[in-house]
């Protein structure tokens, strides 16, 4: 079969969004490449899944339905990952940089000896081989790295890349069982996160940090968000504060983001918080220090007290959406 | 039971960079501290120190793989608890791509000997790959357990854990030997103590060297890093909007709208 593999994760019966956007990749990786797109699907019921894939341009989709594989493990999905693409003869393996792509991926690195281009923001094919483009050192520096020799592993972020396109393409999934599982991780219990946009999935964020001055701070800024459909997040400061749980810290030792846009207020922009969002397309900062750095990142600027501004932003949006 | 926790040295969060000949330097003239323990090492060192209170661990070793200097997260992690350390102390180290990093620390946890469980940070923050422990879990063959928010239990020779994944929690059950990944949520970092310190400062630390370990350091990249450049500079300048509050709200939601990101 050769040519492009894409690992798809299964989000509870559909395609993770992190899934979509690696398989858009995929699909300009094989065309430059002329050749074709496979997409690798595992799990428990993912006739949703694999027809998703073929929607969204797979060429190919390599099912693994087992009611043994319901819940993933790194032990169970990995040796069949493997295995499929060691079969497939593959040239080239795409994955989302998630927790699963990332385990998925070194493990078949680890296995196989493919190099591994881990976090790519771009990528693009030279030579008949993939060249990614990554950030080192929490984006101050560039990468563009390659593997020179056998199979090509590279994991994107999230995203980074937009999800691929409908082509309306539909088929029938070739199924593959699966290989035995590497040791004996069991899943004993999981509880599933409330709905919600997650930070590293939104299109739109609005942060708070010391500015906002206290736990009751995030309700203006939680109001605005809600006004946009954004997720809220946050500084370090207002998270080591205790206003707001570690889950909205945006930042170095948090999370990165790359919204369309990404509403910072009553944040300075410490270096260590630019280095969780300043690929966001468009950045506002909202602070009464015109000296903050933020000001530096941005591409719109409000100087003033947060607490005037948000509500009147709100209700401006409010009129006009 | 033995533990061993991994810790690399990385560059400061405030570190600046530059970059001659495609060779990376960098300086913090803020901190006069260029290098410093992975921010999220620290939660694995916590955690293995946690293994011998909570969980019965007879030794928790601190291991590095780096450079001379790298010694200096060493004394930090016995500062903080560990109880012994160990150094891979080579230049070439820092050449190799991710997969013969891992080799190397699974090699110096063979030398170690005997450890249960591994403990590793989620990711290192110079290159934020966040590959090492499953790549070492497959070099050592034990069980990797990734973005572990807690550990539940050890014991009867098996280790269950709580993962945070984008969906929620997982809670996973496995026989040890295994390799573990923390997340931030797991613990709060212990300070070093003003005796521990003093202790860390006096320790004779055990190192050896690539070829010692019989690690191959030549070839060992299958990862080429073509370029190393700076990126380009957010394109324009910002655009401050004036006037009172409502002429300001106003203004920023026509940019928005017209940036067509709402
Ligand atoms: C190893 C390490 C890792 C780190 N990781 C992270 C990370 O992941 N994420 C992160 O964010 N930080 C991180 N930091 C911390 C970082 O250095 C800063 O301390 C932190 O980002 C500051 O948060 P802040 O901007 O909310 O607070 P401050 O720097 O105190 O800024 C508050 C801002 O609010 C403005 N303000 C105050 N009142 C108002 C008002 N009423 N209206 C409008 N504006 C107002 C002030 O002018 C000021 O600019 C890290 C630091 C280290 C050492
Ligand atoms: N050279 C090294 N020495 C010690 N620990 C390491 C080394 N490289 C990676 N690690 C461990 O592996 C984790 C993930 O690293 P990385 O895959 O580089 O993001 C780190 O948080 C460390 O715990």
């Amino acid at each position: 079969m050769s040519g492009v593999f894409v690992y798809i994760e299964n989000a509870g019966g559909e395609m993770a969004s992190i899934s979509s956007e690696a398989l858009g990749v995929a699909r300009g990786v094989a065309a430059d490449l002329g050749s074709s797109v496979t997409a690798v699907v595992i799990g428990s019921g993912v006739d949703g899944v694999a027809s998703a894939a073929f929607d969204l341009g797979a060429d190919n989709v390599i099912a693994v339905d087992d009611a043994s594989l319901e819940h993933y493990t790194a032990s169970a999905y990995g040796p069949t990952v493997t295995q499929i693409v060691g079969d497939g003869g593959a040239d080239v393996l795409v994955a989302g940089a998630s927790t699963e792509g990332r385990d998925i991926s070194a493990w078949v690195s680890a296995d196989t000896g493919a190099g591994l281009m881990a976090d790519a923001i771009g990528v693009k094919v030279d030579d008949g081989r993939v060249v990614a483009t990554r950030t080192v050192y929490a984006g101050k520096l560039l990468a563009d790295v390659s593997v020179p020799e056998g199979l090509q592993i590279v994991t994107t972020r999230n995203r980074a890349f937009p999800p691929a396109e409908s082509t309306g393409g539909s088929g029938a999934a070739s199924s593959a069982s699966a290989v035995e599982a590497a040791g004996d991780a069991q899943v004993v219990g999981i509880s599933q996160k409330e709905s919600g946009v997650s930070l590293t999935d939104a299109s739109k964020i609005v942060s708070g940090g010391r500015g906002v001055g206290g736990p009751e701070g995030f309700e203006p800024v939680q109001a605005l968000a809600d006004s946009i459909g954004a997720a809220m997040g946050a500084s370090r400061a207002a998270v080591d504060a205790g206003w707001i749980p570690y889950d909205h810290q945006v930042g170095q030792t948090g999370k990165t983001v790359s919204p369309d846009l990404y509403i910072a207020c009553g944040i300075s922009g410490a270096i260590q918080h630019q280095a969780g969002m300043r690929t966001s397309k468009v950045i506002v900062a909202i602070n009464k220090d015109s000296d903050a750095p933020i000001f530096g990142l941005a591409s719109y600027g409000i100087v003033g007290d947060l607490f005037e501004v948000l509500p009147a932003l709100e209700s401006e949006f409010k009129s006009r959406m | 039971m033995k533990v061993v926790v991994c810790v690399k040295q990385t560059p400061s969060t405030t570190a600046t960079f530059s970059v001659s000949d495609n060779v990376v330097s960098w300086e913090d003239t803020g901190s006069g501290k260029p290098n410093v323990v992975n921010p999220w090492d620290e939660f694995c060192v916590e955690e293995g120190i946690r293994m011998k209170e909570n969980h019965g661990a007879s030794a928790v070793v601190a291991l590095t793989a780096g450079p001379e200097g790298a010694v200096d997260v060493l004394r930090t992690s016995l500062a903080m608890g560990c109880t012994e350390a160990f150094h891979v102390a080579d230049d070439a180290i820092a050449d190799m791509d991710a997969n013969n990093n891992a080799k190397v620390l699974a090699a110096a946890v063979n030398q170690i000997g005997d450890a249960q469980v591994i403990i590793c940070g989620k990711q290192a923050i110079d290159g934020d790959s966040g590959v090492t422990p499953v790549l070492l879990a497959r070099e050592l063959g034990m069980t990797p357990l990734t973005y572990v928010s807690a550990i539940k239990s050890v014991d009867g020779g098996s280790i269950t854990v709580e993962r945070l994944t984008e969906a929620g929690q997982q809670e996973v059950t496995a026989s040890l030997p295994v390799v573990v990944s923390v997340v931030r949520e797991i613990n709060e970092p212990r300070y070093p103590s003003f005796m521990g310190i003093r202790k860390a400062n006096k320790a004779k630390i055990p190192t050896t060297n690539l070829a010692d370990l019989g690690v191959e350091a030549s070839g060992s990249s299958n990862v080429n890093w073509g370029t190393i450049y700076a990126p380009a500079a957010r394109e324009g300048e910002v655009e401050m909007l004036s006037g009172d509050v409502g002429d300001q709200v106003k203004a920023l939601v026509d940019r928005l709208f017209e940036e067509k990101v709402i």
